[in-house]
C-alpha cells in the first residue's frame, strides 16, 4: 500500500491565504505563535502521521482490541504512535501551559487532527478525549482537581474519557440513572455507562473518567445532572495512582469500524464503593458539559473530513495508476492502447465532487474553530459577541453536515476502485466502515439538525443567522463586482436569498406554535445551510486564488496559457483547480439547495401520517 | 567539546522528479533535510546527552533564506546553533561545498565535523572526503556506530564494510560521516552510556517544545565572500534527462533464440 497522504497545500492555503491568521497571532493569548511557528508545526504534525500513526492503521484494525477479565488490549502496533504522539508533547498543543499545554489556536489543532485523524482515526479518538476531559476538569473542578489531574492529562501520562450515554440513555440523555451519593467531601457513584470511547485500555497507568450522574433527591431529566471526576485509581499523597476505585469495564462492542479504539461498558461502584468529585455545581452538569460540546462537535466533523480526505487522495492516486479501457478520443478504436482511468469523464466526475467537499468542509471547519479561536481571545463582549453568533449557528453544520458528507466522500472514493473497492486489500472501505460513526455519536446527526432549527436557528433572537447571513453577502457581493466571477457571485446571491426565505418561514412556524414543520424539516434544513456554504467558502477560495495567479503573473482571463502554466507549475496548478473547483460546485451541487429548500417549505406530514403494518 | 554537523537541503525523496528542459523541475517541490544528515544530528545529540562531554552542537547548511526552514527543524531536534552560508545550494559542486565548509570549521574550530554520508539527491559522496583532505583532519566514513572516549580525545568509529563491520579509532578533532545504521537503537555509545540505554530507533521528531524552543535559537547567516572563499565551477552540468523507460519484454520461442538473442543482440554472452 502506498504511503498515506494528507492535502497539506490546502490545509495550509486555508490557515494562511483564507484566515486572517495575523488578525488571531496578534492577539494578546495567542502571540507567541508566529506564521513560521504555525507551518513547522504543520510539518512536523504531518511527518509524525505519515511516518508513525499511519503505518498503524490497516493492522490495527485487522488486530482490533481484546478484552480478559475486565483487562482490554489494544492492538500492540499503536503503542509507538501512542508513545511519540505523547513524548512530542502534542496532546497538550492546545492546552493550557499552566498545566503543560503549549498554548496553541484552536484552529491548530484543527490542522494537525485532519492529518492525525486521516492517519489512523482510532488512535487519535484517545489522544483528543484525554485533554478534552482534562479541560473539563481544569474548567469545572477545584484548584485541589486541578492540581492533581490536569497536567497528568495534558502531557499525557493518565488518559481521560466522557461518560454520557447509559443503555436507556443515549440522544435522551436525561434518562440517565447512574447516581451519586454524597460522602464528605466526595460522592459515591453507582451505575454503568456504554459506549465508552477508550474506557478502559493499557496504555496509561491511570484512567479518569468524566460522569454524569445524578445527586440522590435531584430532579428527574437533564435539569438534574452533576458531573463528576471519576479515576480508575485513586491518585495517592504523591500523584501517583493508588488503591483501585472500582471502576470496572464489563465488556467492550464489536463494531462495523474504529475497530482499534475499544468502546467499553463501565460500571462503577458495583463491586465496592467508586469515589467521584464534583465538577462544577449540582444539577448542572448538562451545562458543564455543553460549554465542552461546542469544540467536541467541530472535533467530529473534523474527522468526518479528515477520512474524506485522505479516502480521496487514495482514489486520486488509483485513479492515475489503474488502467482499464481506452481514452474517450479513441473510443472508435478497438485496438488503442488501455488509458488510466482518471481520464474516464464519469470517474473524472467522481473525483472533483470528492475534491469540492473536502476543501469546502475543511474551510468550514477551520473557520468555525477560527471563530472559536477569536471568542476565546476577545478581549471585551462587543468583540466576542459576532465570533459566538457564527459559533453557535455552524457548530451543528460542522458537526452533521461535514460527517454526513464525507461519509458519502468515502463511497464515492471507493466507487472510483471499482470492484477492488469492496476488497479488504484496498484502503478505500476501511475509510468507510471508520467513518460511519462520526455521524452516531456525540449526538446523532438528527439531534444536531433539531439543535440548529430549535435553538441556534433562533438564537440571540435571530442574531446567529444575521451573522451568518452577513457572512455569505460579503462573498456574494465580492464576487458579484468580479469580472470573472460575476455569475457564481449572483447565483451565492440567490442562494442566501432562498436560505433566508426558509430560515424564516422556519423561524415563523415555530412562533406559530407549528413544531412539527421544523421537525420534520430540520435535517433538510441543515443539508441546505451546508450547500450554502460550501458555495461561499469555496467561492471565496476562488477569489482568493484568481488574485494569487494574477500575483504569480499568470493571466486568469487567458484559459489557454492558464492551462499551460497548471501543466508544469504546481503552485499554478493549486490556485487553477481552486477556482475549476468553484465552478464545478456551483454547477454540480448547488442546485440541491433548491430541492431541499422545497422539501422543507412542502408541508408535507405524510412521514408523520402514514400508517405503518405492525411486524411481527 | 563542539560538534559541528552539515545539513543540505534536498528535494522530498518521496516526490517523483520531473525534468523540465535542461533541468530538474523544482516547481512546487517539498524540501527535506537530507535523510543521511538528520541522521548525523541524531548522531551528534545521542553523543550529547550521554556523554555530558558535548557543550553545543552547531549545524551548517548553506543555501538561501528558504533553507532556514530546514535548518530550524534541526534545531527543533535539539541542536543547539545554526550557521546559514548564503548561496545557490542548487549549483554548487562537491568542490565548492568542501570549501566553504573548510572555511567554517575554521572559524568554529569544532572536535568533530560530522557529516552524512553523502546527499541523497546528487549521491556524490564526495565532500566530507575532500574537506579531511582539505584541513589535512582524520576521517572515518559510513559510520554504522560510533563510541566517544571517556576524555573526548578519540572516538571509535564502526564502518560498514563489505565482510561486515571495520572498527577504527580516529583521534579528535576529525572528521566522520555517518551510514543509516547510526540511528539504531544502541548505535551510539559513550563513556557515560548506560548499559541498556536503547533509543527509539531512527531520528527524532522535533516536539513541540523543541519547536518553540527552536525559534529562540541563534542562526548565525554569513556570505561566501565573508568566508573569504573561492568558488571555481569544477563541474558542469551539459544536460539533463530522465533516465530511458523500460520497454516491454518479449517471450522467445526457444533456448536457441534465447542464446541467439544473447549473442548477437544484447552482446553479453
Amino acid at each position: 500500500m502506498a504511503q498515506y497522504a494528507a492535502d497539506v497545500r490546502d490545509i495550509k492555503f486555508v490557515l494562511f491565504e483564507q484566515l486572517d491568521i495575523d488578525g488571531l497571532i496578534t492577539t494578546e493569548r495567542f502571540n507567541d505563535f508566529s506564521r513560521d511557528d504555525i507551518a513547522m508545526i504543520v510539518d512536523e504534525g504531518y511527518k509524525l502521521a505519515r511516518e508513525v500513526f499511519a503505518p498503524s492503521n490497516e493492522p490495527a484494525d485487522r488486530e482490533g482490541c481484546t478484552i480478559e477479565d475486565g483487562k482490554v488490549t489494544v492492538p500492540k502496533v499503536m503503542r509507538e504512535p501512542w508513545k511519540a504522539f505523547i513524548d512530542g508533547g502534542w496532546l497538550g498543543l492546545a492546552m493550557n501551559p499552566k498545566y503543560g499545554g503549549q498554548g496553541a489556536p484552536d484552529v491548530l489543532r484543527k490542522a494537525v487532527d485532519d492529518m492525525f485523524f486521516g492517519a489512523n482515526i482510532s488512535l487519535n479518538l484517545g489522544l483528543l478525549l484525554t485533554p478534552s476531559s482534562g479541560h473539563l476538569i481544569e474548567v469545572f473542578g477545584t484548584e485541589a482537581l486541578r492540581k492533581t489531574y490536569c497536567e497528568k492529562m495534558y502531557t499525557g501520562v493518565w488518559s481521560g474519557t466522557m461518560c454520557l450515554t447509559e443503555s436507556g440513555a443515549g440522544s435522551d440523555v436525561g434518562a440517565s440513572k447512574t447516581k451519586a451519593t454524597k460522602v464528605d467531601d466526595h460522592y459515591l457513584i453507582e451505575g454503568e455507562k456504554i459506549f465508552i470511547t477508550f474506557g478502559e485500555h493499557d496504555l496509561t497507568e491511570n484512567i479518569v473518567h468524566c460522569v454524569l450522574a445524578r445527586v440522590e433527591g435531584a430532579p428527574a431529566g437533564t435539569k438534574g445532572l452533576s458531573l463528576f471526576c471519576v479515576p480508575k485509581f485513586l491518585p495517592d499523597a504523591n500523584g501517583k495512582p493508588g488503591e483501585f476505585n472500582n471502576v470496572v469495564c464489563a465488556g467492550i462492542e464489536h463494531k462495523m469500524g474504529i475497530n482499534a479504539s475499544p468502546t467499553c461498558t463501565m460500571t462503577f461502584g458495583a463491586n465496592g464503593p467508586c469515589k467521584g468529585w464534583l465538577l462544577g455545581d449540582e444539577n448542572r452538569g448538562m451545562a458543564a458539559m455543553f460549554q465542552m460540546m461546542n469544540e467536541a462537535r467541530i472535533n467530529v466533523g473534523m474527522q468526518g473530513a479528515a477520512l474524506a480526505s485522505a479516502a480521496m487522495l487514495e482514489a486520486l492516486r488509483y485513479a492515475q495508476e489503474r488502467l482499464q479501457g481506452s481514452h474517450i478520443k479513441d473510443f472508435k478504436n478497438a485496438d488503442a492502447p488501455r488509458t488510466a482511468i482518471i481520464n474516464h469523464p464519469d470517474v473524472r466526475m467522481m473525483l472533483m465532487r470528492q475534491k469540492a467537499y473536502c476543501e469546502g468542509m475543511r474551510s468550514m471547519l477551520m473557520y468555525t474553530s477560527y471563530a472559536f479561536d477569536r471568542e476565546q481571545a476577545a478581549k471585551d463582549e462587543q468583540e466576542r459577541e459576532p465570533w459566538s453568533a457564527v459559533l453557535d449557528f455552524l457548530t451543528p453544520i460542522c458537526k452533521a453536515y461535514c460527517t454526513d458528507m464525507g461519509f458519502r466522500v468515502t463511497e464515492w472514493a471507493l466507487q472510483c476502485f471499482g470492484g477492488y473497492g469492496y476488497l479488504k486489500d484496498y484502503p478505500a472501505e476501511q475509510y468507510m466502515r471508520d467513518s460511519k460513526i462520526a455521524s452516531l455519536y456525540e449526538g446523532t446527526n438528527g439531534i444536531q439538525a433539531l439543535d440548529l432549527v430549535g435553538r441556534k436557528l433562533g438564537g440571540r433572537g435571530g442574531g446567529n443567522a444575521k451573522a451568518v447571513g452577513k457572512m455569505v453577502s460579503k462573498v456574494a457581493e465580492k464576487a458579484a463586482g468580479h469580472p470573472r466571477f460575476g455569475e457564481l457571485g449572483k447565483a451565492l446571491g440567490v442562494a442566501l436569498a432562498r436560505w433566508g426565505e426558509v430560515s424564516k418561514g422556519l423561524g415563523a412556524a415555530a412562533a406559530g406554535g407549528n413544531m412539527l414543520a421544523p421537525m420534520l424539516g430540520a435535517t433538510q434544513y441543515l443539508g441546505l445551510c451546508g450547500d450554502m456554504l460550501m458555495a461561499s467558502f469555496l467561492l471565496e477560495q476562488a477569489l482568493i486564488a484568481d488574485t494569487a495567479l494574477e500575483k504569480a503573473g499568470v493571466d486568469p482571463a487567458d484559459a489557454k496559457a492558464l492551462l499551460a502554466a497548471a501543466r508544469t507549475d504546481a503552485e499554478v496548478r493549486f490556485y487553477d483547480s481552486k477556482i475549476k473547483t468553484a465552478r464545478f460546485f456551483f454547477a454540480n451541487e448547488l442546485p440541491q439547495l433548491e430541492a431541499k429548500a422545497r422539501s422543507v417549505t412542502s408541508g408535507d406530514t405524510s412521514a408523520m401520517d402514514i400508517v405503518w403494518p405492525e411486524l411481527a | 567539546m563542539k560538534i559541528l554537523v552539515t545539513a543540505k537541503r534536498v528535494p522530498d525523496p518521496e516526490q517523483k522528479v520531473k525534468v523540465q528542459g535542461d533541468a530538474i523541475d523544482l516547481s512546487g517541490m517539498n524540501f527535506v533535510v537530507n535523510p543521511f544528515d538528520e541522521y548525523a544530528v541524531e548522531a551528534a545529540l545521542r553523543l550529547k546527552e550521554s556523554s555530558g562531554a558535548v557543550d553545543e552542537i552547531v549545524v551548517l547548511t548553506i543555501g538561501s533564506k528558504d533553507v532556514t526552514q530546514q535548518l530550524r527543524s534541526c534545531l527543533a531536534m535539539g541542536a543547539d546553533r545554526g550557521i546559514l552560508v548564503e548561496g545557490d545550494d542548487d549549483s554548487l559542486d562537491s568542490e565548492q561545498t568542501a570549501r566553504i565548509i573548510k572555511a567554517v570549521y575554521e572559524r568554529e574550530s569544532p572536535d568533530l565535523l560530522l557529516m552524512g554520508k553523502q546527499a541523497v539527491d546528487g549521491d556524490n559522496n564526495q565532500v566530507a572526503q575532500l574537506v579531511a583532505g582539505k584541513l589535512d583532519l582524520p576521517q572515518a566514513c559510513f559510520a554504522g556506530q560510533l563510541e566517544l572516549e571517556g576524555d573526548a580525545s578519540a572516538i571509535t568509529v564502526g564502518r560498514e564494510i563489505d565482510g561486515g563491520m571495520e572498527f577504527k579509532k580516529v583521534p579528535l578533532p576529525s572528521v566522520v560521516t555517518v551510514d543509516l545504521r547510526i540511528v539504531m537503537p544502541t548505535a551510539v555509545k559513550t563513556a557515560g552510556s548506560k548499559d541498556n540505554q536503547e533509543y527509539a530507533e531512527g531520528p527524532r521528531y522535533a516536539s513541540l517544545k523543541g519547536i518553540m524552543q527552536a525559534k529562540k535559537k541563534k542562526i548565525d547567516e554569513i556570505s561566501v565572500g565573508d568566508l573569504g572563499v573561492e568558488l571555481e565551477q569544477w563541474v558542469k552540468t551539459t544536460s539533463v534527462e530522465t533516465p530511458p523507460s523500460r520497454s516491454a519484454g518479449i517471450k522467445v520461442e526457444s533456448v536457441d533464440e534465447l542464446v541467439d538473442k544473447l549473442q548477437n543482440e544484447a552482446k553479453v554472452l
